[in-house]
């Protein structure tokens, strides 16, 4: 028989001191981050594509790219004329805090305003490690069902903002705003929910009011 | 996991790790089945070849976001409130924690108590 020692120690306490870490870093430096969350395929680049170009004498913004492989995320964004970074996780369904560390080694963050952090499209651990932004944002698009913010309530509890993105296809699935909406204030009733359709661009200007809110906050 | 229990090993001059436990909170994320499988994979051998892990599931609770009254959902999606019935808007008091709680282990005694006296005590 052992002796038995009190420990209480978070699991995840790696990642949660270097999130306040870079939460500290991007407060002191007066930039806004933000964490853009969603499953593959659901908008996260084309809505960043759209928001980049069209803010684009308003902000200067940079983007950090998560993904398994590839650095195709990053060259769309950086088409924008944005400073993009590409991280790959090479397997890894989420981003951590030591990646964003090594990513914001590799930006000027030089009077930036914003900084996009695009996660692993995935809609559950992404939501577990926090990586010091102010909000997180998830996307969910119309193709995905209505359903998604009760099968994935972290996510969406957590987050400040949803958007509802490819609201042009409403007529061809089977998707409720009204529903979705309702699952996710149930998860939070503060969300802010703006439905969009990025390729039209069709509703972002809701969204654009609410960023120049958030990072007005900041200063 | 096991970088905390291996720099808690060295801290408390445990010679044989026996058992750990961890409490795991049901909106943690972590799911208490899958904590175990890894755990059985990843000390198969090595240093920590054959510890216990001994997860202990911790309830969700919460308080009610219309009257303020605390409760225990049994579903963790639809929470009705006992007392008004309101379903959203609860404030989360407790179950998205994942912590190591403790762990059971042979200590080397001798080495502990050297090290104790040979730390001045300063009284803060």
């Amino acid at each position: 028989m052992g002796k038995t020692v009190t420990i209480v120690r978070n699991v995840m306490e790696a990642n949660e001191r270097r999130a306040v870490k870079l939460k500290e870093y991007f407060d002191k430096e007066k930039i806004l981050c933000l964490n853009l969350m969603s499953s593959p395929g659901a908008g996260k680049t084309s809505l960043l594509e759209r928001t980049l170009a069209d803010l684009k004498g308003e902000f200067k913004m940079a983007v950090i790219e998560g993904d398994l492989q590839t650095d195709n995320d990053a060259r769309r964004v950086a088409a924008t004329g944005a400073q993009a970074v590409q991280v790959n996780t090479e397997g890894g369904c989420h981003l951590d805090g030591s990646m964003i560390e090594d990513a914001v080694a590799e930006l000027d963050m030089q009077g930036l305003d914003i900084l996009f952090i695009e996660n692993v499209g995935n809609l559950v651990c992404p939501a577990e490690f926090n990586l010091g932004e102010d909000h997180k944002v998830s996307i969910l698009s119309v193709t995905e069902g209505d359903d998604k913010p009760e099968k994935y309530p972290l996510m969406f509890h957590l987050s400040s903002v949803m958007l509802l993105n490819k609201t042009d296809l409403l007529p061809y699935v089977d998707f409720s705003l009204e529903v979705a909406s309702a699952h996710a204030k149930k998860l939070n009733k503060d969300i802010e929910i703006f439905p969009v359709a990025c390729r039209k661009g069709d509703g972002l200007d809701a969204w654009y009011d609410w960023l120049r809110k958030a990072r007005a906050a900041k200063r | 996991m096991l970088s905390i229990v291996r720099e808690e090993r060295e801290k408390h001059n445990m010679k044989r790790i026996l058992r750990v436990k961890v409490v795991n909170g049901r909106l943690s994320g972590a799911v208490s089945d899958a904590l175990s499988f890894g755990w059985e994979c990843l000390t198969q051998e090595g240093d920590l070849q054959g510890v216990v892990l001994d997860i202990e599931d911790a309830p969700l609770k919460v308080l009610c976001g219309s009257c303020g009254k605390p409760f225990t959902p049994e579903d963790a999606h639809y929470m009705p409130c006992p007392v008004c019935g309101e379903i959203l808007g609860h404030e989360i008091e407790s179950g998205r924690e994942l912590y190591i709680d403790e762990i059971e282990a042979d200590i080397d005694e001798a080495e502990s108590a050297a090290e104790s006296d040979a730390e001045p005590h300063t009284g803060d």
